[in-house]
C-alpha cells in the first residue's frame, strides 16, 4: 500500500497526504493531549512531525515532577492526540 | 503492520467525508467525521463539532488502528464543511 500504484492511486494518496499535512500545520502551536500507552495521558503544546512519523516534537511537556521545555514523543508509544481549533 | 496500514490509498479515500467510529488499541474508542488518512503512516484525522462552534481534532496514529465502523455518509453541507476545516488562509 505504501508504494503506490497506478496513477489514479498516486492522485488519491498526494491528495490525503496534502490534507494531513494542512492538519499537522494547523496543530502547530495549540495544546494537545496525547494520549500514550498503559492508559497515559500528558499535556503538551504541540510542536512539529518528521516526515516519516517517527516523532512528535512538543513543548511545555506537563509531567508529574514539572513542566519539561522540550521533548520528543516517540510515535510507537503514541495511540493518539486531539487539539481544539 | 496491522490491516488498517495495508489498506491502499483508494481504500482510505472511501472513509473521508464519513462518520466513523475508530477501534484503537487498549480498548480505545474514538468517534468523529473523518478530514483525512495520512497514506504514509495510516492515521486517521478526525473532527468533531462542538456546541460553542470549536473543532476538536484527533487524530489516531495508524499502527494504533485496530477497526474502522461507518455509522453515517456525509452530506454535500458537510463535505464543504470539513474541507474547509484545513483549507490554507487568504492571504
Amino acid at each position: 500500500a505504501l508504494l503506490g500504484g497506478d496513477a489514479a492511486a498516486q492522485g488519491v494518496r498526494a491528495a490525503l497526504r496534502q490534507r494531513y499535512l494542512r492538519g499537522l500545520a494547523a496543530a502547530q502551536g495549540r495544546p494537545t493531549r496525547f494520549c500514550l500507552r498503559a492508559g497515559v495521558q500528558v499535556d503538551a503544546v504541540f510542536g512539529a512531525a518528521d516526515v516519516e512519523a517517527v516523532a512528535i516534537q512538543v513543548d511545555a511537556l506537563r509531567t508529574p515532577l514539572g513542566v519539561q521545555a522540550a521533548a520528543l514523543l516517540r510515535c510507537t508509544d503514541v495511540l493518539a492526540y486531539s487539539f481544539f481549533l | 503492520m496491522n490491516d488498517w496500514q495495508r489498506k491502499s490509498p483508494l481504500d482510505w479515500e472511501t472513509y473521508v467525508n464519513k462518520m466513523v467510529k475508530v477501534a484503537a488499541i487498549e480498548k480505545h474508542e474514538y468517534e468523529g467525521w473523518v478530514l483525512t488518512v495520512d497514506p504514509v503512516s495510516a492515521s486517521i484525522v478526525l473532527a468533531t463539532f462542538l456546541e460553542n462552534e470549536k473543532v476538536s481534532v484527533s487524530v489516531v496514529l495508524g499502527h494504533a488502528v485496530q477497526e474502522v465502523k461507518i455509522l453515517k455518509e456525509g452530506d454535500d453541507g458537510m463535505k464543504q464543511r470539513l474541507s474547509g476545516i484545513f483549507a490554507p488562509e487568504e492571504s
